[in-house]
This record gives C-alpha cells, sequence and structure tokens, in this order.
C-alpha cells in the first residue's frame, strides 16, 4: 500500500486545501454579505463572484501544471542520482517530511483560529488605501480575482514543494490517489465551513485526522533516524543490505533494541506492514535510535501543545468572555459600507 | 606373545639398517615476497627464506623437526597434513588440540618415524596462519612401491592461493559485525609452486610422476595440461588403480599423483593452467585473474602458448577411484553420527560456522592432555568442552560419520589421523542423508582419502575404523571457516592413549613457559574433571524477537504516542468549548 498510497502526501495535500477552500469560503461570504443585499447591485455581486471563481480555478490550474511538471521532473532527472546513496537521501527526506508535518499540522487544529488569521488578512488587504497609480488602480480592481489567485498559488506551491519534500522516500505510483483524496476532502471540509454545517462534528474530525497526522509524523521521524542508521551500517557491510532480507545480517546488532525476522514493512513491499509502519511507524527491527527518537518526538509534541494549550486558555480568559477576536472583525467588515474599503465597484468598467 | 617379543627387536634392526633419520631446524621468521609480482608484502618464511623448503623422506624414516618460533608477535606450529601419527598423536601439530602453540621465542621438537608413502603437506595450525606463508609439500617417496620403475622421474607441483593483506587484517574484517553474510575474503592471485609463470621443463617420451598438493587457504583449483592426459595413481597418500583425467578438480588439501607421459615430439609447448573455482567467491572482483599458468618445456627456444579458452570445467570425479590394496567397504558400524553444516550469525553479529548447531571454540587445555589425564572419565565427552564439538571412540569402533551440508558452499572436509572411505557422496542440493533412500548405494570398494569435496546442499558418508588411538580434528580446510569454527574433535580411545603415550618434556614445557594450562578438562579444571565452570564457549546467539529490553521500549513508545494524542486532543477540545461557548 506505501506504494500507491503516499501517507504524507495524503496529509499535506489535504491541508493545503482546507487552507484554500477557507480563504475561498470567507471570500465567498464576504460577497455575500455585502452585495447580496435586496438594496445593493445584484450584477455587481455576480462579477465578483465570478472573479473569485476565475482566480481560484486559475491559480489551481497554474498550480496542477506547475506542480506535475516540478513533480515529473524530479522522478525523471532525480531518483537515479539518489539511488547511490538511497538510505541517506531517504532517512533525511522522511526527517523533513516529519518536521513539515509537525510544525503546518497544528493549525488544522484551529480551524476558527485559521478562519479567523485569513479573515484578518482578506480585511487589511481589502482595506489597503489605493495607490493612485494606474497600475495599482487596475489591482485594485481585480483585486477578488487576484486574492484568490495568489493565494491558491500560494498554498498550492508550497504544497508541491512539500508534497514533493515529503515524498521522495515514495515510488511516483504513490502520488496520484493521495493527491486525489486530499483535494476531495480539502474541498468537502471547506464546503462544511462554508455552508456552515456542523462544527461539532467537523472539529471531531479535524482533531481524529490530526492525531493520526502526529502519529504518521513520529513513525516519519523514527524512520528517519532508523533509515540513516542503516545508511550507516550499509557502508560498514559494504553492500546493500536490504539483499540479506529480513534476517541475521539485515540489521545492525550492536543498535537493535528489537528485532523479529518477519512483518518488514519493507522488504518485498511490505505489505500490511509497511500501511503499519506509514501509519504507526511500525518496524520489525528497532533500534536505540529509532525507539528513543520515537519518544523524545512525542515528548517535544506534547510539551508544545500542553504549553499552547495553557497559553490560549489564559488569553481567552484576560481578553473577554463574549468576544473573540473573529467576531470583533467580523463585526468590523460588516460595519463599512462598500465605497470605503478599498474595493471600488465601479460600475463602467463592467 | 613370546614371538612377538622377539620378532619385534630383529624387525627394528632390520629397519635402522634401511631407514635414516631426517632433520630440519626450522625458524620461523617473516621475510618479505612479492610471488605474483604485483604486491610486495611481509610473510612468514622459514630461516628467513620464502617459499619453505619441501619435506623430503623416504617411507620408514624419521622425521624430526626442531622448530624454534623466531615471530616476536605471533604463536605458530606445525601440522604434517595426511600423516597418521599412529603412536605419535602428540606429534600432529594443531594448537590446543595435541600442544599448546609456541609462544615467540619458545622451541620445541616434531619427532616421528613415517611409515605412509606419498605426496603431504605441512603448515602452521594455529588460527589461519598458513595462507601468511607457512605451508609446504612433504614427499615421502617410495622406491619399492607398486609404481615404482613406471616413471622416469618425480615432480612437485604446488597449487596456492595468495593474499595482498596478511590474515590477522582479513579474518579481523571476516569475522565481524561488518561481515554479516560470512563472505570470505577473496585472494588476489593463484600460484604454482609459489609463482607464476612455472616452468616445468620435459624431455620427450618420458614419464614422469607428478605430485601435486594444493596448499590453499581457500580458493579450489581446476587443473589441466594442454594436449596431455593425467594418470592419476595416488590420492592423499593412497594409491589407487590407475586412472584417466584430462582435468582435476583440487580442493584446498587435497592431493593427486599422476603419470604424465610426454611426447615423442619436441616441436611445440604446452600450457599448463590452474584456474580458481570462482563458484566459492561471495563476489568476484574487478581484475582478478582467477588463473595460473606455468608451461610443459619441450623446447625452450620454442614459443610458450598462452592457454586456450575452456567451455566448460569437467573435472575427473575422485568418488570413481578404487584403492590399490582394494580394501571392501567397512560394514556394520559400530559408532554412527551425522554432522549438520551450516551457517548463523551469533549475538556479536559475525557469521559462524556451526556443526550440529555449535561452533568451535579452543578449550583452555589441548584436548590431548585432557584425555591423557582424565582416568576413567576420559571416555566422558562432556570433559572436553561443549564447544570442541567432542565426539569420543572405542578402539577399533567402525565409525560412520554422516555429514549433511544445509550451506550452498562447497567445502573440503578434512580429518587428522586418518583416511576415510567415502562410502558415498550425494549430488548438489540432495538435501539430508536418508538411509532408507533406495537409490542411495555404496561404494564397495570406496576411495580413501583425508580431504573430501561436499557438494553445496548435499550429503556424504564416511567410514574408517579407530585403529589409531589420539585427538584428530575433522574440519573444513577452508582457513576461513576453521576461523569460524567448522571444526569437530573426534577422541578416539583415549584409554589407549592413557597406557601408551608420554608427552615429551619439551612439548609440556611450551605450555609451561606461557602459563598455560597442561592439564585438567576443558575449562582447565583438574580437581572434578565434570566441572566445566569458566570454559571457553562462542558468543551468545542473537536475541530471539521481542526480549525484555524490546518490549520495555514498545511499551514506552506506545504510552508516549497515546500521551501525545491525548494532549493533541485536549488542545484541539478547547476549539470545541469556544464553539460552545
Amino acid at each position: 500500500m506505501p506504494n500507491v498510497f503516499a501517507v504524507p502526501v495524503f496529509f499535506i495535500v489535504f491541508r493545503e486545501t482546507l487552507e484554500t477552500a477557507i480563504i475561498a469560503s470567507i471570500l465567498l461570504s464576504f460577497l455575500k454579505q455585502t452585495f447580496d443585499t435586496p438594496e445593493s447591485d445584484r450584477t455587481a455581486y455576480v462579477r465578483l463572484r465570478r472573479h473569485v471563481w476565475l482566480g481560484l480555478i486559475s491559480g489551481m490550474f497554474i498550480v496542477l501544471a506547475v506542480g506535475g511538471g516540478m513533480i515529473g521532473a524530479f522522478y525523471g532527472l532525480g531518483v537515479d542520482a539518489w539511488a547511490q546513496s538511497e538510505n541517506i537521501w531517504e532517512g533525511v527526506f522522511c526527517l523533513v517530511a516529519s518536521i513539515i508535518i509537525t510544525v503546518m499540522g497544528a493549525a488544522i487544529l484551529r480551524v476558527s483560529k485559521l478562519q479567523s488569521k485569513w479573515q484578518k488578512r482578506i480585511t487589511l488587504a481589502l482595506q489597503a488605501p489605493s495607490k493612485g497609480t494606474t497600475f495599482g488602480q487596475k489591482l485594485e480592481k481585480y483585486s477578488l480575482f487576484i486574492l484568490p489567485f495568489i493565494t491558491v498559488l500560494r498554498e498550492g506551491l508550497e504544497a508541491v514543494i512539500f508534497v514533493g519534500g515529503v515524498g521522495l522516500s515514495y515510488p511516483a505510483s504513490a502520488f496520484p490517489i493521495p493527491v486525489l483524496t486530499g483535494l476531495l476532502a480539502g474541498s468537502v471540509i471547506g464546503v462544511i465551513l462554508y455552508k456552515g454545517g456542523n462544527r461539532f462534528h467537523l472539529q471531531i474530525f479535524l482533531i481524529v485526522s490530526t492525531c493520526f497526522l502526529y502519529l504518521v509524523a513520529a513513525g516519519l521521524f523514527s524512520r528517519g533516524v532508523l533509515t540513516l542508521e542503516m545508511h550507516q551500517y550499509g557502508k560498514l557491510v559494504g553492500g546493500d543490505v536490504a539483499e540479506t532480507g529480513v534476517g541475521p545480517g539485515s540489521y545492525d546488532i550492536r543498535q537493535s533494541v528489537w528485532h523479529v525476522n518477519c512483518c518488514s514493512p519493507t522488504f518485498n513491499g511490505g505489505g500490511g506492514w509497511g500501511i503499519f509502519n506509514a501509519l504507526f511507524g511500525w518496524t520489525n527491527s528497532a533500534t536505540y535510535g529509532s525507539v528513543i527518537s520515537y519518544n523524545i518526538y512525542w515528548i517535544a509534541v506534547i510539551i508544545y501543545f500542553l504549553y499552547r494549550y495553557f497559553k490560549e486558555r489564559k488569553e481567552a480568559d484576560t481578553v473577554s468572555e463574549s468576544d473573540t477576536e473573529a467576531s470583533k472583525i467580523n463585526r468590523n467588515i460588516e460595519a463599512k459600507t462598500p465605497q470605503q474599503t478599498g474595493v471600488d465597484v465601479d460600475e463602467k468598467s463592467a | 606373545m613370546k614371538s612377538l617379543a622377539v620378532a619385534l627387536p630383529i624387525l627394528s634392526l632390520v629397519s635402522t639398517a634401511l631407514a635414516k633419520t631426517v632433520t630440519y631446524d626450522f625458524n620461523v621468521t617473516y621475510t618479505e615476497a612479492n610471488p605474483d609480482g604485483q604486491f610486495s608484502r611481509r610473510v612468514i618464511g622459514i630461516n628467513g627464506k620464502w617459499p619453505i623448503p619441501t619435506i623430503d623422506v623416504e617411507k620408514g624414516d624419521r622425521l624430526v623437526v626442531n622448530l624454534f618460533n623466531g615471530l616476536p608477535d605471533a604463536d605458530t606450529s606445525l601440522h604434517f597434513h595426511g600423516l597418521f601419527q599412529n603412536g605419535t598423536a602428540h606429534m600432529d601439530g594443531p594448537a590446543k588440540v595435541t600442544q599448546c602453540a609456541l609462544g615467540p621465542g619458545q622451541r620445541m621438537t616434531y619427532n616421528f618415524t613415517i611409515n605412509q608413502p606419498g605426496t603431504y603437506w605441512y603448515h602452521s595450525h594455529v588460527k589461519g596462519q598458513y595462507p601468511d606463508g607457512i605451508r609446504g609439500p612433504l614427499i615421502v617417496r617410495d622406491p619399492k612401491g607398486p609404481y615404482a620403475g613406471k616413471y622416469d622421474e618425480e615432480v612437485i607441483i604446488a597449487l596456492s592461493d595468495w593474499y595482498h593483506d596478511e590474515n590477522p587484517v582479513l579474518f579481523s574484517k571476516f569475522l565481524s559485525v561488518g561481515n554479516p553474510t560470512g563472505a570470505e575474503p577473496v585472494p588476489n592471485s593463484a600460484l604454482m609452486n609459489e609463482t607464476q609463470e612455472m616452468p616445468f621443463n620435459v624431455l620427450p617420451g618420458k614419464t614422469y610422476l607428478v605430485r601435486m598438493v594444493n596448499m590453499a587457504a581457500f580458493a579450489a583449483q581446476y587443473f589441466w595440461i594442454e594436449g596431455h592426459t593425467m594418470r592419476i595413481i595416488e590420492v592423499d597418500g593412497e594409491y589407487t588403480e590407475e586412472a584417466e583425467a584430462d582435468m582435476i578438480y583440487f580442493t584446498a588439501a587435497q592431493r593427486y599423483s599422476f603419470l604424465l607421459t610426454t611426447r615423442n615430439d619436441t616441436s611445440e609447448n604446452f600450457a599448463i593452467v590452474g584456474s580458481m573455482d570462482q563458484d566459492l567467491f561471495d563476489v568476484v572482483p574487478d581484475g582478478l585473474n582467477p588463473n595460473v599458468t606455468g608451461h610443459l618445456i619441450y623446447d625452450a627456444s620454442k614459443p610458450l602458448p598462452e592457454p586456450s579458452f575452456v567451455d566448460e570445467f569437467e573435472p575427473f570425479d575422485d568418488f570413481g577411484l578404487t584403492p590399490l590394496d582394494g580394501e571392501d567397504l567397512w560394514e556394520d558400524p559400530t559408532y554412527s553420527f551425522s554432522l549438520e553444516v551450516m551457517m548463523d550469525n551469533l549475538g556479536d553479529g559475525a557469521n559462524y560456522a556451526f556443526f550440529n548447531g555449535f561452533t568451535y571454540v579452543a578449550p583452555k587445555v589441548p584436548t590431548l592432555y585432557t584425555a591423557l589425564k582424565s582416568g576413567n572419565l576420559s571416555l566422558t565427552p562432556e570433559i572436553y568442552g561443549r564447544d570442541t564439538i567432542p565426539h569420543v571412540f572405542k578402539h577399533h569402533d567402525v565409525v560412520e560419520l554422516i555429514v549433511n551440508n544445509n550451506d550452498p558452499g562447497k567445502h573440503p572436509f578434512h580429518l587428522h589421523g586418518h583416511t576415510f572411505q567415502l562410502a558415498y557422496r550425494s549430488d548438489v542440493d540432495a538435501g539430508l542423508y536418508d538411509a532408507s533412500d533406495s537409490s542411495v548405494t555404496f561404494a564397495q570398494k570406496p576411495m580413501r582419502r583425508d580431504t573430501v569435496l561436499i557438494n553445496p546442499g548435499g550429503n556424504m558418508v564416511l567410514r574408517f575404523r579407530a585403529d589409531n588411538p589420539g585427538v584428530w580434528l575433522f574440519h573444513c580446510h577452508i582457513e576461513w571457516h576453521i576461523q569460524s569454527g567448522l571444526i569437530a574433535t573426534f577422541i578416539e580411545a583415549p584409554d589407549v592413549l592413557q597406557s601408551t603415550l608420554k608427552i615429551p618434556q619439551d612439548h609440556l614445557d611450551v605450555c609451561n613457559g606461557q602459563n598455560l594450562p597442561a592439564a585438567g578438562n576443558a575449562a582447565g579444571n583438574t580437581q572434578d574433571y565434570l566441572d566445566l565452570r569458566g570454559q571457553n564457549l562462542s558468543p551468545a546467539p542473537l536475541p530471539a524477537g521481542f526480549t525484555a529490553r524490546g518490549i520495555v521500549a514498545l511499551v514506552f513508545s506506545v504510552v508516549a504516542a497515546f500521551l501525545g494524542i491525548a494532549v493533541i486532543a485536549l488542545y484541539g477540545s478547547q476549539e470545541l468549548k469556544q464553539k460552545a461557548a
């Protein structure tokens, strides 16, 4: 299964899609609230909504083209160059992937924080004073196109780079399915957010998926250390250690904490043990390095989240009981007329 | 009984009249050599010279070797390969078996009578020392033998292999965690009479007795002489009926003598080729020349031809040889046992060789000395130590030894103190020997030799009569496998030894000089021979799956993961509370 479904790739695509979907939903609800009122111009609303969708779609298109090209080129050129010292690259990429997932994973958990962050940014962008130059004016006129376009481009290219980085240790066949399912899952969550579905259930879902995300990252971290150790061992043995199968000689006894002559997540494709490895970091041959790194990873994650938990609880207590940042900003936007924002709804340009 | 007592002095008078004493003074020293012309290195020579001398005696002679260890940093000993040492078991030479190894500056004397004609060799029997150079032919000429008069001249050709690195260096890499597959170091060259381009000047129309020995550490060689047929008459010191061969396969330590009749014209010269069997090598290094070439020179002014290409190696099968004395297969064995050969890794990560699940580890006391001093317990195998892999035979037992090779490699097995009958040898990958298999048929007049090849994944049946009291090793003659423990110890009629054998003082002094025990069981216990606490043992086996430490590690990891998930869920639930608010 690791050969057709790269779990980290799924989570990265999911995360980036979700972020894009949040932006899109904020923009669309903003338009709806501001322009889709009985007294405002309906055509302007339709035109601006088209701008948003155009921005999203064209951004998406470019990302797919660039991303496909990059990953294609990478597999076309890169893999052979790295095959010589496969273990060292695989180890480094596992560690990189683990760190990327760890850093970006927390954001999914606080989807309302993510929403409020984008609300703030979008508001700032829409409120930016006009520069007066023609180019600036043009930019302003199409800002509801440019904003989603740039965002999708930025998030998308970020995803491509992350997917590339995370997926280096996977064969090309492991990409398409997680990319598609990640896109789908992210979009579905985005729609749920926009439609204002059951946020409670959504949050439960996000908590569960974040837990999986961190299990994956912990496993990757441990596997990265293990693979680097295997690289060292391979240098000592002077051959391809994988050739020796799963029995004696396939591992460095001096570092071994446990070893069973079966259940290998890598030998002969890994089978079910490969899934077990991708989700939970299982290995049939654990070393001091891999066990200690796995535990240290979790200790670091625990300390970080506890810190965030207590910090945010304190903040929530001190700010105010009823007002969250997000609702304040929401009200801010509502208080302003469209004419006062940076978006100059120019009838003539229609 | 009385007549025998009278007859003996007369016999010995007769033999002393004919036989002579041949004495060699050997000082083992380092010297330099470059036999393959590629690399000059330190070698172990004798009296400052290398190659070391050929020991050349006649049947019935007494051989005296005064050995001095002039090596500043290594032990040594000499083993006279193929000589039975019947009555002189303490002269056999393997360290920690029939003597203590000579430390630097020590000396001792080997002194025994040789009644076996044939082609032998002698070499150090300390660890993997002989590949560093201390190996040479030992020829026992037989002017009154059955083939006397059928040849004009005797010639010796010794095959060997050669390493550019010294054995201790190679060994430390071989038996280590860095070599988990147990890949044996591959020789850098093949040699013929310790050189390359060996000339063999012949006259036309003559017959030569060519005595050949493979003194290699590892490599077997295919051997042939272009344009000539070899008529085998001896294997490992046993005369055979004449058998024609175009190509002979020499495992390490095997010997053949053959009659070579030269052509009547001198119009051309012929290549003599030895080609290392590359099946033995895990990886054939780039640039290895597996061949060594010499020349049968009829006319030195004519060119020396390059050997021509052979499509396939089709060597003579030694199983088909018949001993000249026509000895029948020993029937009804009184002691039958089997040895299972396999390779596996132990807890130190290195790859060892096993007989019946044990890998040889030398005892603290030479096994022969244990046998001599243990009284009635000498027939109890346990006193010789678990990892000497001991088997005790009673005097005149007919021994049947079944060897099952569970390893995919070829192994040349050698027995000290005997030649054995090769009753049966299976093909490659025949699996375990099955006595009830009707397709298994024993040779009726089996070939006898002291070193025999077992096929990869195959089996063989050897028989011999325990008529030679002593302590004899049975081992693979690939030096790497000696070092990884493919050795068993056969203790033969120790009760008879106790009444017949006396160890010379200079042998005991070798142990005493190094404060090594010369009495006691394998653990050096002289009080209670059944108490083997402290015996030398092999490294522990690899841990099996989850040991305590593995379970602790796994539990800790699982707990850490669950705690982490709990904290993530706690943090995520803040959002739920805010939603609720």
